[in-house]
């Protein structure tokens, strides 16, 4: 399959690649590892495609108010090499793909990935044989006929690292604006529109908190590398004395967008046991809605995720408990 | 001997790791178009109308092409041939070619396709072989009744008495996923078409480039003597490209009526719908054992998904039922086997054919019976062995078998009598048994020529050039038959050159199945090597050799046969040309596994397994065949299952994202012996070397997750949900606590 035509725009500063990205015809692209398939798919059909490659400023890793400032261009390969940065971000980067993947994949577009669906990550007769849906083309969801909102699920690895780790990111847009807002501010609970970006506007960096947390993120897939998570979930974690002191657990991969999980605040001030494992593996089974939007069975995704999330809790605590 | 027996690099290895190598879609001839085609947005559907007018009309297009301009069928068995290269009045899977286009780029091309209108109306289609056996089914192919290809019957030996003397019978049903061959090169063809000299020259990706030249001369109704066949690089094929692929009289047609050269290319997901691979497979199973373990009798019943065509689903049905035998004595046998048509693509030979499905059934009913006599699996194994010479009760002919020796090392290597049973909870052993034929000892286009011809050439230079059919796939053939060549004659490596699959040069062969090229071809280069050495003066260098040689009549050229001996062609039955080989490779295996008990994921931790390949000729090849025969069989049984979705049989999984084949992440310590129980009809006592470790891996794997925690699948392959469903029965939550 070959790409479709476009104009490539290699600017060489944010300015000028906000700018030629405010069309809503144009896409942006970093590593290419998720546009590139679904460009070659028919998925696309952007007029232009703004690559960063020519912005240095993007793969800056530095110091930012106590913590860590990460340029949106950072590819995944050079996070995970990153002592200082938090487990549950390395972990992440570290889960994503192959080494392929990693060399060329950035974190801001890990953030920006587009949702996937068995019925939209496919050929274009394919689609046109199924009958178009939601995300693209068409007026239903296949995978939840009955909704007014496509279902394809959010399937980045770092999102959750980053919520859990309570993240930030810069957002530059057209006329040199900037702005920092909460990491998920720029999601919606709708698989056909999960970014709440509007064009022009661009993840220039991503500011990680300095906090004295433990973290941690783990991943449920088919086979050890190449493949998205079936279901991903990331923690962040600080104990006094033996109890919970900051509780932070966010999930991918079963939902439209990455998701922060609600009721964890309820927990703090609980023994870290086998309890809170329960109480937590509870919350993601019923905050996780996974539906048919891959080959795995949509009930297994839910399990597994809770599953992971008592494990990664008792990973975080190991040695704490005598 | 000084070369045969020793690990030697692929002759042609260089050209692949520098990227040297072409294969068919690097091929660049000028002036040559681009070649599109357009399928079926169905799975069943009349079409009732094509109109191709407007994509004639647009400027760029050379060719365009329907059902109407070829009304040949053709299939690999001259018995069954009913598939047409374009689809005529009816489309019976999704995907399958209906029009084609050559044009003078690919955009050109795909935007004729887009102007082609097709009329369909929609038929009832069928997913499943249960679905189209139903009485009131629409037939596929009107003159096959209840959809049924192939019906089967064999009884061989007293079944009755066998199931009286046993002291126990058990039965049970297996069910096993399609799945595919996931070769890494996509399918592609490149058709050059002289219009003065009506010549046409076809190079593709294919296994048999002699099957392709037969089929393209019957459906372009060309002599085959103006037709040529090039094999380039292929990157693999593991019997997806057995048989002539639509593609290439698709290739061909639009060359002659562009009458230029065209090149097809598919993607990812085309080369999955073309398909070809083992299929969906239901088994019924009853064996009677003796307390010693000794099999008295066996019932087997086997029903396969076909898909539209038919392919080589009779081979296939017949091959599950003939490879019953010939592993261990099995005195008396019936088999009951159905081949069915449904609205999925045409399965065909895959690595094991016809034997890996069945195979994983029977392994598995009597491991668990085994555990009912209290019997150790090496012992109840050991129970049943064949000593050579030895004649099955269905007249296959058993001249060599390493099994028992293939038993001991791994027994031994897995220090299987200290650990099985002693993992503790979530870890375990399992072991299995398999085997295969070094080669079909009929072929399915029978001429009474000879099983394999190679020819050599001296020349002045002193080099030699091998001149074979065989196809070199990825395999190593080329390297084995150059190192028989060298043995012989005494000389380097260095000196051999060959020349593999062009019809204009090489020798007829037929092609890359069965496993058959290293004991036929194998033959017929020994053969031709001592017709070489002959005329060659004995005690002097190579070159005074040549010399002398060539003095007396010039450049030499020698020529080297293989036939099947009679008495190992198999019984005279309807169905017994399938099964019947020159010889028969033996494979052991124990598997060890961890099963995570919360999330279902197995994880295989190791594997030591054991190949009787007769000889190995060339040992860095055959323990890479033992490697990629065992990856193989690991990803049919974690995780590889093709999924068609009503209504439209859309291919749910059609590419290597969602088609879950194991990557390197999985890939086992995998620990290879080479065991050679010489065999008096291979050269230098060569057998097969690529399928016999397959099989043998899906039961040792369900075995040791039975072990690990205590769950028996009997549905493949193993993926993580269905071991957590299997997990969450009561059964099965009794069976972890006893």
């Amino acid at each position: 399959m070959r790409l479709p035509d476009f104009t490539l725009a290699r600017p060489r500063s944010l300015a000028e690649a906000t700018e030629l990205a405010n069309d809503p015809r144009a896409r942006i692209i970093a590593g290419g590892t998720d546009l590139v398939p679904n460009l070659r798919r028919g998925l696309e059909a952007p007029r232009t495609v703004v690559s960063l490659e020519r912005l240095p400023e993007l793969r800056k890793i530095e110091p930012y108010e106590g913590g860590l400032r990460i340029g949106a261009c950072v590819p995944l390969a050079r996070i995970l090499e990153q002592a200082q940065l938090p487990a549950a971000l390395r972990e992440a980067a570290q889960s994503v793909g192959a080494p392929g993947h990693r060399n060329a994949g950035t974190i801001g577009g890990n953030l920006c990935l587009d949702t996937r669906c068995l019925y939209y990550n496919q050929s274009a007769e394919w689609r046109a044989s199924h009958g178009y849906c939601l995300k693209r083309g068409g007026d239903i969801c296949h995978v939840a006929p009955k909704g007014k909102v496509c279902r394809a699920a959010f399937s980045g690895d770092l999102a959750p690292a980053l919520l859990a780790l309570d993240a930030r990111v810069e957002i530059a847009g057209p006329k040199n604006a900037l702005g920092v807002k909460p990491l998920q501010d720029i999601y919606r609970d709708d698989g056909a529109h999960a970014l709440t970006l509007a064009p022009g506007e661009i993840v220039a960096a991503i500011l990680v908190p300095s906090a004295n947390l433990r973290s941690g993120y783990a991943k449920a897939r088919s086979r050890g590398a190449i493949d998205f998570p079936l279901a991903g979930v990331a923690m962040a974690l600080a104990l006094s004395r033996d109890k919970v002191k900051t509780l932070r657990v966010a999930l991918t991969g079963t939902n439209s967008c990455p998701i922060l999980l609600k009721g964890t605040e309820e927990l703090v001030g609980r023994a870290a046991d086998d309890a809170l494992g329960s109480a937590i593996s509870k919350l993601v089974q019923k905050q996780a809605k996974p539906l048919r939007t891959t080959i795995g069975a949509a009930d297994y995704r839910r399990q597994v995720a809770a599953v992971l999330a008592r494990r990664l809790l008792a990973r975080l605590t190991h040695g704490d408990k005598q | 001997m000084k070369l045969a027996g020793r690990g030697t690099p692929l002759v042609d290895g260089v050209e692949k790791v520098s990227g040297r190598a072409r294969f068919t879609a690097d091929l660049v001839v000028p002036g040559m178009l681009a070649g599109e085609i357009l399928r079926s947005p169905h799975a069943h559907a009349q079409i009732v109308r094509i109109d191709t007018s407007r994509a004639r009309a647009l400027p760029g297009v050379r060719a365009v092409l329907t059902g109407e301009d070829c009304n040949v069928p053709y299939g690999v068995l001259p018995i069954a041939q009913n598939e047409y290269p374009l689809a005529r009045e009816r489309v019976r899977f999704w995907g399958e070619p209906v029009a084609a286009v050559a044009a003078d780029d690919e955009k050109t091309a795909r935007a004729a396709l887009a102007l082609i209108q097709v009329e369909y109306r929609t038929l009832p289609a069928y997913f499943s072989a249960q679905e189209a056996l139903k009485p009131d089914a629409v037939l596929l192919h009107d003159d096959k009744k209840g959809n049924i290809e192939r019906e089967v019957s064999h009884d061989f030996g007293d079944l009755e008495a066998g199931f009286k003397a046993a002291d126990l019978v058990r039965e049970a049903e297996f069910h096993y996923a399609e799945v595919t061959h996931a070769q890494m090169e996509p399918d592609a063809a490149l058709a050059e078409y002289d219009p003065v000299r009506n010549r046409l020259t076809l190079q593709s990706v294919t296994q048999v480039p002699y099957y392709v030249h037969l089929t393209l001369a019957q459906c372009l109704g060309m002599q085959p003597a103006d037709i040529r066949i090039i094999k380039p690089y292929v990157g693999g094929g593991f019997g997806h490209r057995t048989e002539c692929l639509n593609i290439e009289i698709i290739a061909a047609l639009l060359a002659r009526a562009a009458r230029g050269a065209v090149r097809v290319e598919l993607s990812r997901e085309q080369t999955f719908v073309l398909h070809h691979g083992r299929p969906e497979t239901d088994v019924r199973l009853k064996i009677g054992l003796k307390k010693n373990g000794e099999i008295t009798a066996v019932d087997a019943h086997c029903i396969q998904r076909g898909g539209a065509y038919a392919s080589y689903g009779i081979i296939t049905i017949l091959y599950a039922g003939a490879l019953l035998h010939a592993l261990y004595r099995v005195p008396a046998a019936r088999y009951r086997g159905l081949r069915v048509y449904s609205n999925t693509p045409p399965c065909g030979p895959q690595r094991g054919h016809g034997s890996v499905d069945m195979r994983h059934a029977f392994e598995s009913l009597l491991e668990s019976m085994g555990k009912e006599l209290g019997l150790d699996s090496f012992a109840l194994r050991r129970a049943n062995l064949i000593s050579p010479p030895y004649r099955t009760v269905n007249d296959l002919q058993v001249n060599s078998c390493g099994l028992p020796e293939c038993l001991d090392k791994v027994e031994q290597a897995s220090r299987w009598k200290e650990r099985r049973g002693k993992l503790g909870r979530g870890r375990g052993l399992g072991m299995a048994c398999s085997h295969y034929v070094s080669g079909a000892a009929k072929t399915v286009h029978w001429t009474g020529e000879p099983a394999a011809t190679i020819n050599l050439r001296l020349d002045f230079d002193g080099s030699v050039t091998l001149l074979t059919g065989a196809a070199d796939i990825g395999q190593g053939s080329s390297t084995l038959l150059a190192m028989v060549v060298a043995e012989v004659l005494e000389i380097g490596l260095e000196r051999i050159r060959v020349v593999a699959g062009d019809s204009a040069l090489t020798p007829k062969d037929n092609g890359a199945f069965s496993s058959r090229i290293s004991l036929m071809a194998g033959n017929a280069a020994l053969q031709a090597a001592q017709a070489l050495k002959q005329q060659l003066k004995a005690d002097v260098s190579w070159d005074e050799a040549v010399r002398d040689a060539l003095a007396k009549g010039g450049p030499i050229t020698t020529r080297g046969t293989f036939y099947v001996p009679p008495e190992l062609q198999g019984g005279k039955f309807r169905g017994g040309a399938v099964g019947p080989s020159p010889a028969y490779s033996y494979a052991a295996q124990v598997v060890e596994v961890a099963v995570d008990e919360e999330t279902g994921e197995v994880k295989v931790e190791k594997v030591w397994v054991a190949h009787d390949c007769g000889f190995a000729i060339n040992p860095l090849a055959v323990e890479g065949q033992i490697h990629g025969a065992v990856w193989m069989g690991m990803g049919q049984a974690l995780g590889e299952a093709t999924r068609y979705d009503a209504p439209h049989g859309l291919p749910a999984n059609a590419n290597f994202l969602d088609y879950r084949f194991p990557t390197m992440a999985e890939s086992p310590p995998i620990e290879a012996y080479i065991v050679e129980a010489r065999d008096p009809v291979g050269p230098f006592g060569a057998k097969e070397a690529s399928e016999a470790s397959l099989a043998g891996f899906l039961p040792a794997l369900t075995a040791a997750i039975e072990e690990a925690v205590g769950v028996r699948l009997q549905d493949l392959p193993a993926t993580p949900e269905r071991i957590l469903a299997e997990l969450n029965k009561p059964k099965a939550k009794a069976r972890a606590t006893a």
